[in-house]
Formats: C-alpha cells, structure tokens, sequence
C-alpha cells in the first residue's frame, strides 16, 4: 500500500471522531491550498477552455520581424518616420532625443503559410508550419512604454505593483483540478538574445490582496522544483512517511484538546506536502519521455530550465489538470544588434512553442486548453542607434504588437486585427490588454466583470473598470 | 475569509455583512451599523459622491437629497415604506424595473431588502459616517458578572457576550498565557526559567510583573516595529526593475527606538510625516521623515520621469492616509471617490502637502535617490566627534606655528628672488601628473612618438589631430567616485578630445573632458542618449591661445556636482543629460589628446595635465591656473597677491621648504582631516523629505494621467474632516498636527484598532485599512471609541495602550473551542475566547532560532542575509546574485532579513508576509503544503532542530523522556501529555534504530547548517533527537500563538 494512502486513511479515520465528516469534507475541500473548488457561481457560462498556458516573451518581441509583414518599408528605409504617422506619440527617453527616427524595415524573408495564408517570418519556420492552428492578433497595444509596468500590466491589469497576477485570479475563482500541484505554476528561462534582459520579478505571480495561496509557484530548473521539496540529506523516504504520520498523530491530540479547525487543515496540509514529494518529482522528471517527444521539441528540451525544456513540463503540467501555466523567456529586448539577438531568441523558441501546440493537439489537449504567446508590448519601426546595412535596433514601442492563440475557445487560422504600413498604428480592431484579459477569462467560462475581490472597500477584478471580450477571435 | 462550515456564517456571508455584526431581532435599525453598509456596496456607485457615475440626481450619501421631492415622487418617504419609490425599485418584479439594475452585476439579497423596508419603516434615520463623528468617551457598561472582568475592556466585551447569551471563556493556563503575552509583546518565546518563574509566582501581581518586564525589554521595539515596517512599504532595495540597492535601515532602526523608548503616538506621527519641518530638526527627526520616501523609486532606462514623480506623491498620499486615517483615499485620484465624501480635487489637494520635495521621477538605479543625507548611528557621531577634536587639535597645533612660519616662510621668499623659475601646484589628491614636457616612461605615444615644442609656460606636447597619448589602466573612476581633470590647452582646432577614459569611438561609455566647437564638454557616460550626465560650457575658448582648463565631479551622480574651470573662473554650462543611472567605468585606457575616435583627436598643445583622486576647490583650481612661477609671485609685492597666490605660496612653501616641526604640524592637520573624510566615508545614508523653499504647483489630474493636469490646487484638507488646527501652518508639519489633533475623529480609532488586530488577529474594525463607508462595522463601536479616547487621555501612551489590553481579563481567555463556540462565532469577533492564531512569518522563524540556541541577538544595523537557496535572484535577473551571510548573519531575527522587493525571502513570504511593494496594514494567515515543506525542509529549521537536539542532549538531562520533555517545553512553554511523550519517544526509538543502522545518513543530517556539531555527542542518536526536535517544531502548537 502506498503510504500516501495510509496516511489519507489515517485522516479520515482520525477526523470522524473530530467535528463530523460532513463539516470535514467541506474543510477539506476549502481549506487545501491545491485541490480547491471554485468560487460559487463560476464558471458563469460553459468554459471551452478548462486551462491556460501562457508563453510570455519578456522583454518585448519585435512584431515586424516575426508576424506582421511590412514589405513597404523597404522603399522607406532611412527615411523620416512621418510625423503624421507618429501623431506626437511618446517615445522612451532612451530614444526621445534622437535627432532622427530613420525607419528600418526587418531584414528577414516573409512567406505565406497554410490555408489560412498567414504572413510569418523566415525566423520562425516551425510556428509557421502550424500558422492554421493559430490565431494572430496583430493590433494589441498597451498603455506603458516601459518593461516594469507593461509586464506588471500584463500580469495583473494594472501597471503599478500591488494587485493579483492573472493566474491568482483564476487559481481563486477556479479552484484546482488536482490536488497533488499547486493550480498556478510559473517557469522562467533565459534567451540568447539579449543576455542582459530586463529582470522578472516574484509578484509578476503574486497574490496581491488575494490570498497568498493563490500565488503562482515557481517550477526552478536547478536544485529542488519546488522551493524546499526535496528532504534533507540522511531523511529517507519511509523517514518522511514516519514522520508525517507522528505528526499527525500529535497535531491530532492537538485538536482533541482545542478544537481548532485550523489544525486538522494543517495535518491535511502535510499530507498534501508529502504527496507533492512524490507528485512534483514525477512530474519534472522527462527521463521517461520517448525520443520522438525531443525530436519535437527540439534539441534544447532535454537540458532543464531552457525554454524548450518548459514548453514539454507545461504540456505534463496540463496534462496533470493544472489551471494556469505561465512561461517567461527573457531576452526579447533589443534595442541594439536586433538581426542577430532575435535569431537566437527564435531558436530559442521557435519549434518549442510550435511543438507545444501540435503535442498538446496529438493528446486531444488543445481543445481544452488556451496556448496565448506574446510579449509585453512591441518595437519601434524607426531604428534606435546607428542603422547599418545589416545592424539596427528597435526601441519599445506600446501602440500595436502581435501575439498569437491557440486552443480551447480560439478560431483557428485567422489574422485579427490589421497596422498601417510603418507597422505604427492600428488601422482595425484594437486590443486592449484589458480585453485580451477578458478573453482569457471568457474562455474559461468567467465573465471578467464578475470575477472580484473586495479590498479597501473596493470590488476589484483583474480586468479593472475596463475590458470587453474580444468575439472575433473566440470560435 | 475564513471557510469554515457554518450554515449560519454563510448565510449572512452572502448579505455582504459578518454574522455576528447584525442586530437582533428587537434592536432598533441603526443607519450606520445596518443601512449605510447595504446602500454603499450596492447603490453608491450610480447614486453616491462620484458625479461622474451618477444617472439622476439621485443619490443615497445625502440625506436632503434623497428625501426631496422627485417630481410628485420620493425615493424614501419616512414611515412609509409602500409609498418609498426605492422600497417599489428594489422589490419590482418586473426586471427592467428592478434596482439595481440586472447589468449592474449586484443584486439584493432578501435579509437587505428587509432590513431596508425594516429602516424606512422606523423613519429612515440618517446618520453621519460613523467614523467622521469625533469618538465620545462612552460610559462603561452595566454586566452582570462583574466579577470576571479586570478592566474597562472587559465590560465592554462581555456586555456583548451577555447580550448573545454567551459566556467568556476561563483564563488560559499559565504557560500558555506567558507564551501568549510574551510572543505577543516580543516576537519570541519565553525561556523554560521564565515559564518556570512564572507558574511557581502565586502573588498577584504575577502576570503584570512578566507584561512589566516585556514591556521593558528592547525585544518589544523590534516586535511593534515589524508591523509598522509592513505598513511603511519598508524594504532594502529599490522595487522597480533592476531593484538594487538602497539603504533605510537607519530609519528601520529609528522605528525600533521609538517604540522602545515609548515615543508617544503624536511624535511619532509628526516626526515621521515632517520631522524635517521641526525647528531646529535634529539628525533623528530628519531621518523620521523617511516614512515617506519607503515607496519605490523607478531608475529603468527610459521611462517618463514625470510619471513617476507623480506615482511617488500618490503613493504617499495613499499610505498617509491608509495608516493614520484609515481612510482609502487613492480611490479618489482618478474621479470623486465612489463611497466616501473625497472628491477628486480634494485628494489633488492633500497630495499638494507631499509634492513639494527636491526630489526626481527618474530615481536613481542603485541606492538612495536624493534627498538624502548622511545618518551616522551614534557610535558613529561618537567617533565623529573625536575626528572633529583632532581636527581641532591638529589645528590648534599648526596654529601655534604661525608666528614661526611667517618669519621663515619670509626669508624663504626672499632666498627666491634671482634663482631658477621653480613651480608648484596643488598636491592634494593628486592621482597623476604628466608634465608633457619630455619623454615620459608612463606614456605610449600613438601612433608613432611624441613631439614637444617649447613655449613660454612649458615646453609642451603637440597634437596634430592623429597623435594621442596613452596612459594605461589608470584613473578608472565610477559615478561615486570624486575626481578632478585639468590641463594647460593652446588649441588650434575647434574640437577635439583632451583627457578621456573612454573606448576610442563617438559617443561610448566612459568619461572625457572634450572640446567641441570651442566649447569644452564633460561627459561621464553610459549610454550617450539617455544614461550619463552631459554638460557644455556656455563660451567658447578663444583659440590659438593657452588656456588652463580643469573639470570636477563630485561624485552625487548629478550635473549639478559637475564644475567647469577656465582659467580658473567657473564656467557656466548647459546641462544635455543629467541622468547618471549606471557604472561608467571602462576596461579602455585613460588618454591624453585622443579617445572616442579618430575624429576627436586634439589639435593643438597640451601641458601638465593632471588628474585628482579629490574634487578639488575654487582655490586650488585657481592655484592651478596661476601661470606664474614661485619667483615671478614672490616678486610681487605682498599688497598685490591675491588671496589665492598668498595662500599658494604658503602651500608651496610648507611642501618644499618648511622646517620640519611646521611641515609635521601640517601633516599631521592633513592626516587627522583625512581620516575625517574617510570616516564619514562608512557613514550609512538614509533618504528623508525635504521641502523646496516655495511650494511646487499641483493640478488636479484628469482621470489621474500625469500628463493630462487639470486645475490648479492649492493645499486644504478634505472638507468632510474639520480643519487644520488653529495656528499650524498650511504645510506638511500643519498636517501631520492636524492627524493627531484630538479632535481628527479618525486617528485614535485607527490606530488603536491596529494594535487590537495585533493581539486578536482581527481588528474591532475588520477592514483595518478602510474606515470608510465600505469599511465593516465595528464589532464592539464604543470600546473603539473608549480606547481612542484613553489613548489622547493618557497622551498617546504606546506601552500603556499595550498593557491595558493584554491585561484584560478579554485577553486573558483560553483560546479552546467548543464545537457550539464554533458554530456561533466561528471567527471569534465577540470574543467568547482568546485568540488562537497562526505565528507571523517571523515569529516562527524567530522561534526556532531562539530555542535552538543559535539567535543572536543585536539591536539594529544594516540588513543581514541568511539562508536562502542558491541562485534565486539570478534567474529572475540574470544580474545581481544573492550573497549569503556567513556567522551572524545568518541567526538575527528576522526583521532585519534583507528585503529585496522582486525577490522577497521565500519562507516569509510562504507564511503570509506583506510583499513591502504598497502599504499594507491587515494581516492574513494561510495554511498551505508550501508551509510544511518550508519547516521540514528548510536548512534554517533542519539546523535549528539539529541544535535544539543537542540542546536537549546537554541540557535536557539524560534519558529520552527527559530531554523530549526539556525541548517541549522550550519550544511550546508546556509539559506533554503522556500521550504526546509516546508519540515523541516512539519517534526517537525509531530514528534511533534507524541511525544505527545507517551512519552515514545521520552524518549526512547533522550537517545541514554552518553552526558547528557538538563533538562530544553520538551522532546516531543526535539525529534521532533532531527528527524528534523537527518533529516538534513542526507541531501545530508550535506555530500557533494558543
């Protein structure tokens, strides 16, 4: 008999004599950080999606090099950006005292693909093999111009620190499909782009005024998966197993005397520690996987902690039920030496994020599960720097950007939204991040307006006073 | 919220109010306690203060307007609730009728509809927001068990619990009540003699003598200064993107000082909110002040300074507010506050009283961004004295000499006249000195050899517009490094490099004296456009024609430490950047004539160039530029010296001439200032407020945009409160009076309520942080308002607050549970018993470092860097790596852990820490898997258990029962049960078996930690008792304050 068994029997045995099974079942239900049940009333509406796995390209991936194909810029290259073009726009201060904006158009080859006859870039061969299967937007804009806020935008609908992230919200409104992981995973890798990338922060996965077992776990790719998993030298298996059950009987006489619910929680929450022992392990360990799942995922994805590694444990991760799973890749930040820094960021990524969906759609997945890939905001088309015949670099540029979707709710093999021809402006359908917030919620079956929190006497919800679902990308 | 399953509970849950907080049936409906709650959260948003949401004119915040006349209708007709049009909307059938709207997303539950009907049926009495009425000393209540109660709180609490028909719970045994108090008031367990002490005293003063003793110790500051720390958004790095370092642990320190000496609540109000505006400020009020610069500052490349310049105001306006007035006042930055009476304009208006401060938006990236001062801890003021009386002496010393030194420093003059020109400059930290005049070992002349030229001041190098001079790895000055350029120029071209250490091409990082266009430039770059300070001097050289040029930086990272000399007169300049963020040191050379590419090579003549280690003064630059050599000045009839050359000479002559005993006397004067400056070198920094001479303009922000001001503001307190005090000023220190003037309704309540939640875990005012009309009715109103008005009583008395709570027979409670308690009050809010609550982040921690052996205890100092595993800051930034303490650093209690705002500690955080990103006054408890690993798991507990083990092999007497015995009462103050010794001793014989067996895993567990393994002990059996010491560290009991 496994022990975690055991110790469940153990549980249930112990408790009956406790405050009723029924109230227990509650408990146990309400109070277990991982196997929660959803907020009442949610989902509001049918989900198509029953999770989310976000590939966040931290640092801002140029769209003129990867998806939105420009092919007059070419006549304009050197050229002035127009003032009417910029409309007075605000520049970084990296860039704003610039004495020209001289446009730079993408040195890099575009080509149709699919039936959906989708533009994608020569950088990116593998996501363009599974063009129909996505959905570009290609006018999403943000407010902020710089990394720190953008991305805390992103993550939590407001850009100063303070609130929820995304994934907290949805671990507190949906509650989790297993009880052995957390329902909000995170997984970080460095790109070979710019290896002197804009940092991530912890609360980018925060709780905020939620509780704080709603915040995102970070999986790490060295020393223990999860923070203090493993442990220590000279404690054996069976020891722990031993250990958990003598704990359990005290914290048991504990209860006897006081009563505290809070204490028959805690020996649940042991138990929970000691299954995700055995859970976690489980489940980063690729050793088992078949040849055939490297060879998709490419070569990267048998070294832990690269990108590629990640796009395979997010696809175990929901395969084992988990909610919300966030990748970030730094390393998209280039302001100078773009043509050679974003080749290495696409290796980087490339067939990874195209592996990721074709796996997820070979397991019958994708249909339930949200893939979003996309940065914080986009690149300037002018050129920060020198512009060479063979170097430039690009400065943040918040009014239009591409990323793409896949899965569970999305419309397969469309383009929405369309940019002038500077790739500047938005000519149709802007997407705010807000909206795209709202989206995401929608096709988990949440209505954005209704997910809330009340703190400081406020109702707040991810999507702050604004947002609207966007309908032409949901199938 | 709590989710414990109580059908009651959940069925008031679902009216938006806390269970026990509704009235009984008989009582009367009061507007604040039963109606205000319903109509803030559900009708205020379209029929509340805010114009900008309201559909009609309608509105539920003023009674006169919901009362009037609606055109032959009445939303409220008192008494009369049939004829009520808001009674008819709530109640409609039909849907398009119904209030509120179906696509407001809120809806009435049927308890608030009745409970509305119930009001407009009894008259619909209106009253003014609870907390903006000025609390009144209420009178004590009449109980019937009278005996049970110990002071005023007591009567309060148990007229509730009469009124329920519930009884207190008995007083809480005595070790649980030490452990409790003691915790409670310290942050840390008692010791086993202090339990000991403690259960054998009968008198009975007993219990007050151990809250008297707590009171005393220095422990307590530290225990009181945690939560203000979370609620000053305190941390030791910046917050926004690189997140680097900064230093505030003076201020952390002044915080714990203040409580130890029980600086009373008003000064420590004005202090922090504008000490600096004190008369006569001193050092320690300055650095008060930095409650108000705890917020995070942004330094990423980039961004719009003016942006965050207003988020720091905001912030702070926000955080004022939160802490002392409990009111959420950020909500009113965009648009009129939806609940509360702050209008928009009002908010702009407070925010006036804190924009005003000499300070950036674009903060600095690494460390403290101005204004901030230099704040020597008082060992250092004390060692700073004695440099002063040296100094003083060292002075005193030469100024003996002077009639000495007059009379030889004559005759010397006079022994000039028809000798060889001889020279002097300035020593004094001087770095390198290059003559040009001739070959030079420490120079490599490119591209091919040098060439001198003789010239009335010197026969100096010449430049040819290719030729440069390289000088090597010298000089590799950063942003805080003081340093000096000069030379003596005859420039025959318009541009051109002078002294550089830069990579040699156009607008690289690095530093240089330039001239371009005539003009000379100073750059000390990082990147050209946006990282770096760029200053061009407002006059052009006349060419052709020798100059002495010399420019210093102060090291303050600012263009306004820059100084630009031309023949010793201070250039004015234009400043092109002033944004000194990053390192410019460089791997490149420093040069001579050249650097930053072919294009900036010298065209001319250059001699005695010269670089400082020091920013030099307006003399010695003068000194410098003198062109004159010793004989010429001497020459010069004394009347016609300037100062500088008079005190030249005399530098001149106590360097090359002066007897002995007056060159030892200056040395020694140069010596004792020396080691001045280098002690105030360590002196730490902490960043405070400081108000610029006139007031900064304020707008009002359009939907609170940076960029899109409205009208102009001018500084006034919101209109719902009353007025500034008479006789205080319309400025920050005004302010900071006005929050604790007796009459402000708010601060008092507020505060008080915090210190209860630090004791209860809940405050009598549940949302802490929220007095407002969307905050929760207070669960006992008038012991709310009876401790506010025993604290202004008793003279804002900090310890005296403290101690009249914890003496409370309330507090006194046992905290056990009965299965009917639970049911009733499952959040304990009547107070039926004591609280039962989950240790803060740092007491558990803090815990077992104290029964483990291994804390050590210092009172203050910079942050301290314990255990954290390895590489935690580095995959999230690829930059800074965490570097761990070794020895005491890693066992000082946890409020002194390093505080690094993107990367916070992980095992606080797991046990519920605030994030320090924004203020945060309420605590919360989880109870997560994470919690456990993190206490079986964690090398901190592995160790303490491992110490605590050997702990109970030396002190805990000699068999098991014993030492299981010893360490469970030091970890929980208690003796165990016998069962819970069996389940301990059962545990120690199997571990024991277990280590036996396999010596080497029991080696391998002993060496979790730096602290050193007692040799004397059998290791086999000293890892059985560290998985029996983890074993009870882990125990519910032990992380519970019961």
């Amino acid at each position: 008999m496994k022990p975690i068994d055991l110790t469940r029997r153990h549980f249930f045995s112990r408790a009956s004599t406790g405050i009723g099974v029924a109230a227990l079942s509650s408990l146990l239900q309400q109070d277990l950080g991982a196997s929660e049940s959803a907020l009442p009333g949610i989902p509001h509406f049918a989900p198509k999606a029953k999770r989310v796995i976000y590939l966040f390209q931290s640092g801002a991936p140029s769209q003129m090099e990867l998806f939105d194909y420009k092919p007059k810029l070419v006549q304009y290259r050197s050229s002035e950006l127009p003032d009417s073009i910029r409309q007075g726009q605000r520049l970084t201060g990296m860039t704003s005292t610039q004495s020209s904006f001289p446009v730079a158009p993408s040195m890099f080859e575009f080509a149709q693909h699919g039936n959906s006859g989708a533009w994608v870039s020569q950088l990116m061969p593998h996501t363009a093999k599974i063009a129909d299967q996505l959905c570009f937007v290609k006018s999403m804009r943000t407010e902020a111009i710089n990394h720190d806020p953008a991305i805390t935008f992103f993550q939590t609908g407001f850009q100063i620190a303070g609130r929820p992230s995304i994934g907290a919200w949805l671990s507190y409104g949906l509650g989790s499909e297993n009880k052995d992981l957390p329902g909000f995973v995170v997984m970080v890798s460095q790109g070979s782009g710019n290896m002197a990338d804009q940092p991530l922060y912890d609360r980018l996965w925060g709780s905020g005024f939620l509780p704080s077992k709603y915040q995102g776990v970070k999986f790490r790719s060295t020393g223990d998966p999860v923070l203090f998993l493993s442990d220590p030298p000279g404690v054996a298996k069976a020891d722990r197993s031993r250990f958990i059950d003598d704990l359990g009987k005290l914290n048991q006489l504990e209860y006897e005397e006081f009563g505290d619910p809070e204490t028959t929680a805690r020996i649940a929450q042991y138990e929970m520690a000691y299954r995700m022992q055995t859970s976690v392990p489980e489940l980063t360990d690729i050793s088992k996987e078949p040849a055939h799942t490297f060879e998709l995922y490419g070569p990267d994805s048998r070294k832990p902690g690269t990108y590629a590694a990640n796009c395979l444990l997010a696809r175990r991760l929901s395969e084992r039920g988990v909610r919300f799973i966030q990748l970030f890749h730094r390393g998209w930040d280039q302001h100078n030496h773009l043509p050679k820094q974003i080749v290495g960021q696409c290796q980087d990524t490339d067939q990874a994020s195209a592996a990721l969906v074709q796996d997820l759609k070979e397991r019958g997945l994708l249909d339930e599960t949200l893939v979003v890939w996309g940065g914080e905001f986009g690149r300037t088309v002018y050129c920060q720097g020198k512009l060479t015949a063979d170097d430039y670099g690009r400065d943040h540029h918040p009014r239009c950007f591409t990323i793409w979707m896949a899965g569970g709710g999305i419309k397969p093999g469309i383009t929405y939204g369309a940019t002038d021809d500077y790739c500047y402006n938005i000519t149709e359908n802007p997407v705010d991040v807000h909206d795209l917030q709202a989206t995401i919620l929608h096709c988990l079956g949440i209505d954005h307006t209704k997910l809330t929190f009340k703190f400081q006497g406020r109702h707040f919800r991810l999507t702050d006073v604004h947002g609207k679902v966007v309908k032409g990308v949901l199938a | 919220m709590s989710t414990r399953p109580v059908s009651r509970a959940l069925f008031f849950l679902t009216a938006g109010l806390a269970p026990i907080l509704l009235p009984a049936q008989d009582t009367p409906i009061q507007f604040n306690r039963d109606i205000r709650p319903i109509l803030s959260d559900k009708c205020y948003t379209c029929h509340g203060p805010d114009p900008g949401n309201r559909k009609t004119k309608l509105r539920f915040d003023m009674e006169s307007v919901a009362l009037s006349d609606l055109g032959g209708r009445y939303a409220i007709v008192p008494g009369d609730p049939a004829k009520s049009e808001m009674i008819r909307r709530i109640t409609a059938e039909n849907k398009a009728m119904r209030m509120p709207p179906v696509a407001s997303g809120t809806s009435l539950t049927p308890q608030e509809i009745d409970l509305l009907r119930q009001w407009v049926q009894q008259g619909a009495k209106w009253q003014k927001h609870w907390s903006f009425i000025p609390p009144e000393r209420p009178a004590l209540p009449t109980v019937k068990n009278a005996a049970w109660t110990r002071n005023e709180i007591d009567r309060f609490i148990l007229e509730r619990l009469e009124s329920e028909n519930l009884s207190p719970s008995p007083e809480a045994d005595k070790e649980r009540l030490i452990r409790r108090v003691t915790f409670d008031l310290t942050g840390l367990p008692p010791t086993p003699a202090e339990v000991e002490a403690f259960v054998t005293d009968a008198s009975p003063k007993a219990y007050e003598k151990v809250v008297d003793r707590l009171l005393a110790s220095p422990r307590y500051g530290e225990r009181m200064a945690v939560r203000w720390l979370d609620a000053a958004r305190y941390a030791d790095t910046n917050g926004y993107q690189t997140d680097a370092e900064r230093s505030m642990w003076r201020w952390r320190d002044w915080v714990i000082n203040a409580f130890n000496r029980n600086m009373r609540f008003d000064e420590f109000t004005i202090e922090q909110i504008a000490g600096d505006l004190l008369p006569n400020a001193t050092l320690d009020q300055k650095i008060a002040t930095g409650f108000n610069r705890n917020h995070r500052g942004n330094g990423e490349g980039g961004i719009i300074p003016e942006e965050y310049a207003v988020e720091y105001v905001v912030d702070r306006v926000d955080t004022t507010s939160t802490v002392w007035l409990g009111l959420t006042m950020g909500c009113a930055r965009c648009h009129d506050h939806k609940y509360d009476p702050i209008s928009q304009k009002e908010f702009y208006q407070v925010y006036a009283y804190f924009n005003s401060i000499p300070e950036r938006g674009k903060a600095f990236k690494y460390g403290n961004s101005p204004p901030a001062i230099m704040a020597p801890t008082v060992p250092q003021q004390h060692q700073l004295a004695e440099a002063d009386a040296k100094v003083a002496a060292a002075e005193q010393q030469f100024a003996a000499m002077k009639d000495q030194l007059e009379k030889t420093q004559s005759a010397w003059e006079k022994s000039l006249k028809g000798k060889p020109a001889l020279y002097w400059s300035p020593e004094r930290g001087l770095l390198a000195d290059f003559a040009l005049d001739a070959e030079n070992s420490k120079l490599t002349w490119e591209p091919n050899g040098a060439e001198f030229g003789s010239d009335k001041i010197h026969p100096a190098a010449a430049f040819d517009g290719k030729r440069t001079a390289v000088a090597g790895d010298i000089a590799n000055f950063d942003y805080f490094d003081k340093f000096t350029l000069a030379a003596w120029i005859l420039p025959t071209a318009g541009t051109g490099a002078i002294l550089t250490r830069t990579e040699d091409k156009p607008e690289d990082m690095g530093y240089g004296l330039y001239l371009k266009d005539g003009k000379l430039q100073f750059n000390l770059i990082d990147r050209w456009l946006d990282d770096g300070a760029r200053v061009e001097t407002e006059q052009a050289l006349t060419l052709n024609q020798w100059h002495h040029v010399a420019a210093v930086y102060d090291g303050t990272r600012v263009a306004e430490g820059i100084r630009i000399y031309v023949d010793g007169v201070s250039q004015k300049f234009k400043v092109h950047l002033d944004d000194v963020n990053q390192t410019f040191a460089t791997k490149f050379p420093f040069r001579i004539g050249g650097g930053s590419g072919p294009e900036n090579r010298f065209h001319g003549r250059i001699a005695d160039a010269r670089i400082y280690q020091v920013a030099i003064t307006a003399e010695e630059v003068v000194m410098l530029s003198d062109p004159l050599s010793l004989n010429e000045l001497v020459a010069q009839p004394p009347a016609n010296r300037t100062p500088a050359q008079k005190h030249k000479l005399q530098l001149a002559y106590l360097s090359l001439a002066a007897p002995k005993p007056i060159q030892q006397a200056r040395e020694r004067l140069a010596q004792a200032k020396d080691e001045r400056v280098k002690l105030t070198a360590t002196f730490p920094t902490t960043m405070v407020m400081q108000e610029l001479p006139a007031p900064r303009e304020a707008f009002r922000l359009i939907r609170g945009a940076y960029d899109r001001p409205g009208e102009k503001v001018t500084r006034r307190l919101p209109a719902v409160l009353p007025p500034l005090p008479a006789g205080a000023s319309n400025d920050r220190l005004g302010l900071a009076k006005w929050i604790v003037d007796p009459t402000n309704p708010l601060t008092a309540r507020v505060a008080v309520n915090r210190f209860w939640q630090m004791y209860f875990g809940t405050g009598i005012v549940k949302t802490s942080e929220d007095f407002g009309s969307q905050g929760e009715w207070p669960s006992h109103a008038k012991l709310l308002d009876w401790l506010a008005t025993e604290f202004i009583r008793t003279g804002w008395d900090v310890k005296a607050l403290q101690k009249t709570i914890v003496m409370s027979a309330t507090y006194r409670q046992s905290s056990r549970i009965t299965p009917e308690l639970l049911q009733r009050d499952p959040d304990n809010r009547l107070l039926a018993r004591g609280p039962r609550l989950r240790m803060s982040a740092e007491m558990v921690r803090d815990q077992a470092l104290a029964v483990s052996g291994l804390l050590v205890e210092k009172l203050g100092g910079p942050s301290v860097k314990p255990y954290q595993p390895a590489g935690l800051w580095k995959e999230l930034s690829g930059g800074l790596e965490y570097v761990q303490d070794t020895g005491d650093g890693l066992y000082r209690r946890s409020l002194y852990t390093y505080w690094k705002r993107a990367s916070p500690p992980p095992s606080m955080m797991t046990f519920d820490s605030a994030g320090r990103e924004i203020c945060s006054v309420r605590e919360t408890r989880t109870n997560t898997p994470l919690q456990a690993l993190t206490l079986m798991n964690d090398v901190t507990y592995v160790e303490a258990s491992r110490t605590l083990a050997q702990r109970m092999m030396t002190e805990g007497g000699t068999t098991p029962e014993d030492r299981i015995g010893f360490a469970y009462r030091a970890v929980t103050a208690r003796v165990p049960s016998r069962a819970q010794k069996q389940v301990l001793l059962d545990s120690f014989r199997y571990n024991l078996d277990r280590y036996q067996t396999d010596r080497k895993a029991a080696g391998s567990l002993l060496h979790e930690g730096e602290s050193p393994i007692n040799p004397k002990l059998d290791k086999s059996e000293l890892a059985a008792y560290t998985t029996v010491a983890s074993l009870i560290l882990n125990l519910d009991a032990t992380v519970t304050i019961e």
